[in-house]
């Protein structure tokens, strides 16, 4: 597949590439204190909220957010007219969050980096080349593999599935795909069409309501 | 910011201050409206920055343009574009604490302009007869020192100016103890949305009548503030001032009488005291250079919210108060309530593949159920005393990242199909949540902490937290209608599946309705104000906020914390017009 081409501008890449921050937080002092705590690189308690960033430098190697790209078009192939992930700049959105030194995003990083690591280390195993190099029959089944229940890296398909369709659908392109027509403004609230009320009058029927 | 820069200790008045008002939410908010188009000469303290909603909204922003997709974060617990500045369940510098062994209290504050009003839930809800004379009715708890008639002219004017929505063809069900308003003043409700009409149906299949939501947001322009347009959420705050903000509405009429200065990032800490026995003034840190500033009034009314007002009470002992200030009765502090919270979602298959439409509205749901248990109570047929009221949400709103959990109801797990399934099951999930009453007990109090300094050097509140039977029972009862409704409906419960009222149940001030603290009442033994929230110790000391609330009904408090501060900031205009402070 194409080269995955980071959409941010070389600049912050530059500076994502210099050194990384120690993110280790200070524990509370006092036990049952509800205390502040600083987080490093965090955005802060009173952000610019009309020009949002997110200062925190990125951690993903370049092999990585290849990986990265390949694995959230195999989750949501491109289906016209609506584009892939990697064409709306999801690959970045993961990096944001792995990179991100906030706790609750602690857990995620450790798991999607390794595994990141272990699909294309497994795919040059099985077959010869990393995992964004594969035939897309290949990514496939080795995305299959790890989609099962009961596989040992099924709690990274989860949690990296998470991330591609949250930040697939919290973007226009992927609005317009499942459906969201709102945040417009209206005059009226025009609420459900009379034929959506009547299907709805169906079911509720149907089921003695 | 509004009021001239001073330099020095004392704030420098070119007249003196008739009232100077702590905090600028609902209370002080109104309060400060009312007191300046009375014309008396005002002076309001917020412990926050300044804040202006029309320039700083994010109105319309995706999710997409937010760092992480807009999730909570230590930072903004309610996430990025929530409207609170410099604060949550944690404020920088500022702690607070829990006494050991007790179970946790959680307490939201603001440091801004307008306080909580700026992403409140916008709930408007009256309070009923019953709820003035809980006491009386069932023997727990206490009355209140006045009645709902003699509240109710006041909530008609409050609902006036602030403008709520609940009128339109479901208005008007005379339900028990859920007061209707005279015709004329509620804003007609938008039409339900598809998930609300199921709802709806289901609950009224179970003989649980459903009600208009009363919500408070306009539905047509006054006042110079546009009518909503059903589009982005309210909780970021509202540059067109739709919905009810003590930053578009009350603040802004109030400066423009030329009677209020407002001075921002003005923490106070203490009220002083004169020789007469009567409050001189507050004293407040500049949280901005650290200075030390003392004001001058005639009269003091706190609205820092119930747990802050109380802070500043007992922190105003001046060597001849050792219990902190107003407090003869030892109440100051004591009988803190928050509301009784406990939620459940569901997966709806009858809304799965249905079309798309816009289920914005208004912000709020359109619809919500009103406590219908009031007989079988009298009755003695349930295990709680009190009632709750139940909130609904549903429908096809803006993906933020919970979106993703679609998936758990697809059959396929990656590529291609994946995307119809998220098709077929955006829309389909609902979720109910439950709301209280909590009954004031010895237990759940607040008192300052012996150790724990903020960063200023004053002494931070220690907080004592126990849930009682009654609201864990009631907690159980929530979640025994919430999966009873989802399983009529042919949907299935996906999460808050137990029915342990114990572990259902929020946390101590997790719903963000702490009252009480300073109560109001009959009786000066037993209560902090009398039933104008005037201090019984210090005449000229007024408390005007949530910490008045004799009890906490299930009816979320705003709108009555309004009404009362609008009613007894009106009787002490009346009372300085006498020369009577």
């Amino acid at each position: 597949m194409a080269v995955y081409t980071s959409r941010i501008d070389r600049r912050t890449a530059l500076k994502w590439l210099s050194a990384a921050a120690a993110t280790t937080l200070a524990a509370p002092k006092m036990v049952r204190a509800a205390t502040y705590v600083k987080t490093p690189q965090g955005y802060g308690t009173d952000p610019d909220m009309l020009n949002p960033t997110s200062p925190w430098d990125r951690i993903m190697t370049d092999r990585q957010l290849q990986t990265t790209a390949a694995m959230t078009d195999v989750i949501l192939p491109e289906e016209a007219p609506y584009p892939s992930p990697s064409q709306i700049g999801v690959p970045d959105f993961i990096n944001e969050w792995v990179s991100s030194p906030y706790e609750q995003t602690k857990d995620d990083k450790k798991t999607i980096l390794a595994g990141l690591d272990w699909i294309d280390g497994e795919a040059k195993t099985r077959f010869g080349h990393g995992y964004a190099d594969c035939a897309e029959s290949e990514q496939t089944g080795l995305m299959a593999t790890i989609a099962e229940t009961d596989n040992a890296q099924h709690d990274f398909f989860t949690r990296f599935r998470k991330l591609t369709l949250g930040g697939y659908y919290t973007t226009p392109a992927g609005f317009k795909d499942i459906g969201y027509i709102g945040n417009v403004p209206l005059e009226r609230y025009p609420g459900p069409t009379d034929e959506m009320k009547a299907t709805l009058d169906a079911r509720l029927q149907a089921i003695g309501i | 910011m509004r009021v001239r820069e001073e330099k020095g200790s004392i704030v420098k008045q070119s007249t003196p201050y008739d009232v100077v008002i702590v905090g600028s939410g609902a209370g002080g908010g109104m309060s400060a409206y009312v007191l300046a188009k009375k014309g008396l000469k005002v002076l309001m303290l917020e412990a926050g920055r300044d804040y202006k909603p029309e320039d700083e909204t994010p109105m319309f922003n995706t999710n997409d343009e937010a760092p992480l997709r807009g999730v909570s974060t230590p930072d903004k617990p309610f996430g990025y574009y929530d409207a609170t500045v410099d604060g949550g369940w944690t404020v920088p510098g500022e702690p607070y604490t829990n006494a050991p062994g007790k179970e946790e209290f959680l307490w939201w504050r603001p440091r801004m302009l307008g306080g909580r009003t700026n992403h409140w839930g916008r709930i408007s809800l009256r309070f009923g007869e019953y709820d003035f004379k809980p006491y009386s009715r069932d023997g727990l708890g206490v009355d209140w020192p006045i009645t709902y008639d003699e509240l109710a002219p006041w909530y008609d004017k409050t609902e006036a100016l602030v403008g709520v929505t609940g009128g339109g063809e479901y208005h008007g069900a005379g339900l028990e103890n859920t007061p209707d308003s005279p015709d004329g003043i509620l804003h007609e409700t938008p039409n339900r949305r598809l998930h609300e009409i199921m709802m709806a149906r289901g609950f009224e299949s179970m003989g649980i009548p459903v009600a208009p939501m009363r919500a408070a947001i306009i539905q047509k322009p006054m006042n110079g503030r546009q009518a909503c347009f059903y589009a982005t959420s309210c909780g970021r705050g509202c540059s067109i001032k739709a919905m009810f903000q003590t930053t578009t509405v009350l603040i802004p009429p109030a400066l423009e009488t030329g009677n209020l200065d407002v001075i921002t990032d003005a923490m106070v800490y203490t009220v002083d005291m004169g020789k007469d026995d009567k409050a001189s003034g507050v004293t407040y840190i500049d949280r901005k250079t650290g200075e030390h500033k003392t004001v001058k009034a005639r009269a003091v009314v706190l609205a820092a919210s119930a747990a802050e007002s109380a802070r500043v009470l007992l922190n105003s002992g001046n060597g001849r108060y050792t219990d902190g200030l107003a407090n003869s009765s030892g109440t100051v502090g004591k009988y803190l309530m928050d509301t009784v919270g406990a939620a459940s979602g569901g997966h709806i298959p009858m809304l799965e593949g249905m079309p798309s439409r816009n289920d914005d509205g208004m912000s709020n749901a359109h619809i919500y159920v009103p406590w219908w248990g009031y007989q079988k109570q009298a009755r003695n047929e349930l295990p709680f005393p009190r009632g709750y009221h139940i909130e609904v949400g549903g429908g096809q709103r803006m993906p933020g990242m919970g979106i993703a959990g679609l998936a758990d109801h697809s059959d396929v797990a990656f590529g291609a199909g994946l995307r119809e399934q998220m098709r077929r099951n955006y829309g389909a999930d609902i979720y109910l949540a439950g709301r209280g009453e909590m009954i004031p007990n010895d237990d759940c109090y607040a008192e300052l902490d012996p150790e724990v300094k903020d960063r200023f050097g004053i002494p931070v509140l220690r907080f004592h937290w126990k849930w009682a039977d009654h609201e864990i029972n009631q907690a159980t009862h929530m979640r025994q209608t919430f999966h009873e409704l989802i399983d009529r409906l042919g949907g299935t419960v996906s999460w808050g599946k137990g029915t342990d009222g114990r572990e259902a149940i929020a946390k101590g001030g997790e719903i963000i309705h702490e009252v009480g603290c300073a109560r109001m009442g009959d009786d000066p033994q037993t209560s902090v104000v009398n039933k104008w929230g005037q201090s019984w110790d210090v005449k000229n000391l007024y408390v005007f906020d949530g910490a008045v609330l004799p009890s906490n009904p299930d009816k979320n408090p705003t709108l009555t914390i309004l009404s009362l501060a609008m009613r007894n900031a009106t009787h002490l205009a009346e009372e300085a017009r006498k020369g009577n402070i």
